[in-house]
């Protein structure tokens, strides 16, 4: 038997978190980088549990319904916002969203 | 618990949602009237901060403090939000829907702004946080027929959330090694512990959040295309607003939670604020936009505020807060002209302002005071802001610093200038006069004169700003 400790739940944190961050920095569709953005605020709300558990304290449990809400708003605007460029470019590529330089 | 330290938000907030519930009631060619009762409750508001008999201290376990500091920046989000809002009656014509959401959404962004004065909590710093940056991804793509808004939206939106989650994550861990999320918590830590590798770790997840709010190198990418798609009342927002409010954060973090590793931020702060001024003004010199090169010259302001963060002292934080209050009138002086000449001119680029004396010499002039006034030219406020934040660095034998931002300043005058000649020594493309409503020649005489006041007469702005720093140094 394997007990489960604080850092295993910190190595699947880190895991999601950089899985995360490298979808944000590979993928080109603006719908797919901001789902690699939710995962990212997962990873932090997972590693919240966790040390909140471990610590014997709620902050971390409560911090993690603040930023579940904060991320709701965030991805009602932000899909808003992307459906709205899409009708106008009818792409959602954001390799092509050049219309402003120097 | 006293729910009078909260009054001034609770006052905003509750502005906010009148403006909204006014808005259902309002013809279509009436919403510049929930403008004025906008601009006119936050006036109201921004008195009663003064006569109202504002209570000072902290409350809420610790996750709220209200104290000199946090009435400063308060009262400044409120000068700041008045005149975006003035600007933005001016703006309407170009908003084709939702005109009452757009002044709801600022009055929100600006109870955002208010809270992050008086942070003395992760959690609450990320709530205030993200109330500012979710009302501005809104504003940011308001105009939602335009493909520039919405590229900056989307823009501003993914490089928004990434930051979040960088500060997110920085949260978890400090919370992860001290058991708290209160500032107070982690001093303590610090202090009886020193800075574990977890902790510090978190700490830098964090500065690189309020990296991303105040604009300073490496996280500025954002900038430029923001500040030139979004509309151009939002974009002076951002510049004043969203700049004063990562400012407020972080001068609470670094002399709240961070105090007892002050040695470690004053060296990498430094670092930040040297390469941010060298990035903002040199990249800004082949700018053709104007709001562009505004954005860049906004990450270079960014970098010499970090001097006076940098500097580590009571005067140095005067030299901050003074700066802020100057930088609130200079460049939204520079942006109510570029509301001005929206209706006049198809596009924002530096050719089109040629000539432009010629056109409305009280434009060019207003221009002129806000350019001269950021480039750090006497007898301008923005002169006396930069002396003070140089001496500021000076005092702490920090020359290399110094340099730097004397070479920023040089740097900043060949582009801002470059401006002024356009405006005065070049043959307009059309000779037409530019019609400028009474409410908008009234609002850039006062910004203008505001401009000139703090420069001339920087007596007692000085001594409020400096008598704010000591006490909240102390």
């Amino acid at each position: 038997m394997i007990p489960v400790v604080l850092q295993h739940y910190l190595v699947v944190s880190a895991v999601l978190f950089s899985l995360g961050l490298a979808g944000v920095i590979i993928r080109r569709n603006a719908l797919v980088i901001f789902m690699s953005l939710e995962l990212m605020l997962n990873a932090a709300n997972l590693a919240l549990v966790a040390f909140s558990r471990y610590n014997g304290n709620l902050h971390g449990q409560v911090f993690v319904f603040f930023i579940i809400t904060v991320a709701a708003a965030e991805v009602a605007v932000g899909l808003a916002i992307i459906v709205a460029l899409f009708r106008r470019r009818k792409t959602v590529n954001v390799d092509e969203l050049t219309s402003m330089r120097l | 618990m006293n729910l009078s330290l909260l009054k001034l938000e609770i006052a905003t907030a509750g502005l906010a949602m009148l403006v909204l519930m006014l808005d259902v009631f309002t013809r279509r060619d009436d919403k510049r009237f929930l403008g004025a009762i906008s601009a006119a409750g936050l006036t109201a508001i921004l008195a009663w901060s003064f006569w109202g008999g504002m209570v000072e201290g902290a409350g809420f376990h610790g996750m709220w403090i209200n104290d000199a500091l946090a009435l400063f920046f308060k009262r400044l989000f409120l000068i700041a939000t008045i005149l975006v809002t003035v600007m933005s009656v001016g703006f309407a014509g170009k908003i084709e829907s939702g005109v009452g959401e757009f002044f709801a959404l600022i009055l929100f962004a600006c109870t955002g702004m208010m809270l992050t004065a008086s942070v003395s909590d992760f959690v609450m710093l990320f709530v205030a946080l993200e109330l500012v940056t979710v009302s501005f991804y809104i504003l940011t793509s308001f105009l939602r027929r335009q493909v520039a808004s919405l590229e900056a939206g989307v823009k501003y939106l993914i490089l928004g959330a990434l930051s979040s989650a960088f500060l997110v994550y920085g949260i978890t861990f400090i919370y992860g090694a001290t058991n708290t999320t209160s500032f107070a918590g982690l001093a303590e830590f610090l202090s009886a512990k020193g800075a574990t590798g977890l902790v510090l770790l978190g700490v830098l997840l964090v500065l690189a959040g309020l990296g991303f709010k105040v604009a300073s190198v490496p996280f500025q990418i954002w900038v430029p295309d923001v500040y030139q798609g979004a509309p151009s009342p939002v974009t002076a927002f951002l510049a004043v607003g969203s700049k004063a409010a990562g400012f407020a954060l972080l001068l609470r973090l670094l002399y709240g939670g961070l105090l007892p590793m002050k040695a470690t931020w004053v060296a990498l702060i430094a670092v930040l604020a040297a390469v941010t001024i060298l990035y903002g003004n040199l990249a800004a010199i082949p700018q053709k936009n104007i709001k562009r090169l505004l954005g860049y010259s906004s990450i270079s302001h960014a970098g010499f505020l970090l001097l006076g963060v940098a500097a580590a002292t009571a005067f140095g934080t005067g030299a901050v807060l003074f700066y802020l209050f100057a930088y609130v009138f200079t460049t939204l002086g520079a942006f109510l002209v570029i509301v001005c000449l929206a209706h006049a001119t198809a596009d924002d680029e530096i050719a089109s302002y040629a000539g432009l004396a010629r056109r409305s010499p009280l434009l060019a002039a207003a221009m002129t005071v806000a350019l001269v006034s950021l480039a750090g030219v006497p007898p301008m406020a923005g002169f006396f802001a930069k002396f003070l934040v140089l001496s500021a660095v000076i005092g702490q034998q920090l020359w290399w610093l110094a340099a730097v931002g004397a070479v920023g300043v040089v740097a900043s005058l060949y582009y801002y200038l470059g401006v002024v000649k356009a405006m005065y020594w070049q043959e307009p493309r059309d000779e037409g006069a530019i019609a400028v409503s009474l409410p908008m020649k009234a609002t850039l005489w006062c910004v203008m004169g505001a401009t000139l006041l703090i420069g001339v007469y920087q007596g007692p702005f000085v001594a409020w700003a400096f008598d704010v720093a000591g006490r909240f140094m102390k």
